[in-house]
């Protein structure tokens, strides 16, 4: 730990607060520099931090992993996706395909790409056949698929888009929408770096200015992320209120403009579903009718099978959703570490990198916390 | 997914850059990048094979540093 972290560390530790604060966190790469460099076992006891909805992975639609399921097997498209998305599975009967590594393995031509110009390029290197590129992802993997329409794409490439706003889901947890849960369960927000880098800060204002909650913007750093907790801290007490930068090198006001036109140009918002979760107004994307002979919901039947059991939803015995909305902790999920380990993955959050049990997992955490 | 790399750009061809980081190279798209365009030398934030931001070599480094710790103790 450097002099700065050891510096900011003592400040929160001169703190004292007589009840226990929550910090929510609401991306998978915080939540992994929070829990890689031990934080939660060097700040004060009275402190919890809290992993909330910060992995795109997790809440992607079951039916969504379905249509590209099918569209790989029964359409015989190439099917491209972030390498975290091919293990995720979809609740069907015993025997049949539940995820997109095991159509790849029936013979289906499942491929994992890295960045959205793969995907232009295996169209190309394809024009005999359909490609359908599975793009999931928040507001930073979404800008991307933006650029990539705005850049222009060959014909025979389209894009089932699985894309998702994160401020929509915090303002759900803090009592926005009808459909709020009653008490948020956090005192104070880390807003996400990158997805800031792109959107703009401002975008957190509302937690802010809507439900007088402290919010910080924080880097991936354990300085920045110490920084972010101290001036949350250091809110709380005072009683004043602001939307502090953290990031402030890399995530400037205003956001990344290019990106933020060419999202406007190809993208609308709109409602959507968040697996486990349910409907979330205005937090997904979805392509504008321009680009509809690109869009994979367009252009392919859909394969939505009403009689599907237990369709969309978490699979059985797999608490996910909670994890995802931060009310309980990814070792209190009764199949965490036994039935639902990396190597056999029940649900997505151990599925996904950016998932918090995966995370926890990947850190050492092998326990199940008492219930 | 989500995780963004700092990388150093070396050359530059239209909107792709060839760009380093700690030496390991990839094509990378300066397309996002067209209000800010970055030069020969600068460091960029990549995500997803996509410069999101332009960052300082200071700030690079940090970041590295913070990779190789993290993937230090994955391995462990």
């Amino acid at each position: 730990m450097t002099d700065t972290s050891q510096a900011w560390l003592e400040k929160i530790r001169a703190f004292d607060f007589e009840r226990t604060i929550k910090i929510m966190n609401v991306c998978g790469g915080h939540e992994r520099s929070i829990t890689h460099s031990g934080l939660r076992g060097a700040l004060p006891e009275w402190l919890e931090l809290i992993p909330g909805p910060g992995c795109p992975v997790c809440v992607c639609p079951e039916e969504d992993i379905y249509q590209a399921i099918r569209l790989a097997l029964q359409d015989r498209a190439i099917l491209v996706a972030y390498g975290d998305m091919l293990r995720v599975p979809v609740n069907v009967p015993k025997g049949d395909v539940r995820t997109l590594a095991e159509a790849q393995a029936a013979g289906a031509d499942v491929r994992p790409i890295a960045s959205p110009t793969e995907a232009r390029a295996i169209a190309e290197a394809n024009p005999d056949r359909q490609v359908v590129f599975f793009a999931a992802g928040f507001e930073t993997t979404t800008a991307p698929v933006a650029a990539l329409l705005a850049e222009g794409v060959p014909d025979n490439l389209s894009i089932l888009l699985s894309g998702r706003l994160t401020w929509p889901a915090v303002a759900m947890l803090l009592g926005s929408f009808e459909s709020s849960p009653a008490s948020p369960g956090f005192d104070a927000l880390v807003a996400p770096g990158h997805v800031s880098t792109v959107m703009g800060p401002e975008e957190w204002n509302f937690v802010v200015e809507q439900h007088n909650i402290p919010a910080a913007v924080a880097g991936f750093g354990t300085e920045s992320l110490l920084a972010a907790f101290y001036s949350l801290l250091r809110q709380l007490k005072t009683g004043e209120r602001f939307l502090d930068n953290c990031y402030l090198e890399v995530a400037h006001p205003g956001g990344n403009p290019t990106a933020l036109r060419m999202m406007g140009a190809a993208l609308d918002v709109v409602d959507a579903n968040w697996r486990g979760i349910g409907s979330i107004p205005r937090s997904g994307y979805a392509l504008k009718p321009a680009f509809a002979q690109h869009d994979a919901r367009l252009r392919f039947p859909d394969h939505a099978d009403p009689g599907r059991r237990r369709a969309g939803e978490m699979p059985p015995g797999c608490d996910c959703a909670n994890v995802v909305l931060g009310k309980i902790y990814p070792n209190q999920c009764r199949i965490y570490g036994r039935a639902c380990t990396p190597r056999h993955p029940i649900g997505p959050c151990m599925v996904s990198d950016e998932g918090a049990c995966r995370i926890w997992w990947a850190s050492g955490v092998r326990v199940a916390a008492d219930a | 997914m989500c995780l963004a790399i700092p990388m150093q750009i070396e050359s530059i061809d239209g909107f792709t850059a060839r760009c380093q980081a700690k030496g390991v190279w990839r094509d990378v798209s300066l397309f996002m990048m067209q209000d800010e365009p970055p030069a020969v030398g600068d460091f960029v934030m990549v995500h997803v094979g996509y410069a999101i931001q332009k960052v300082t070599e200071a700030d690079a480094r940090t970041a590295w540093e913070l990779f190789d710790q993290i993937l230090e103790e994955t391995r462990a």
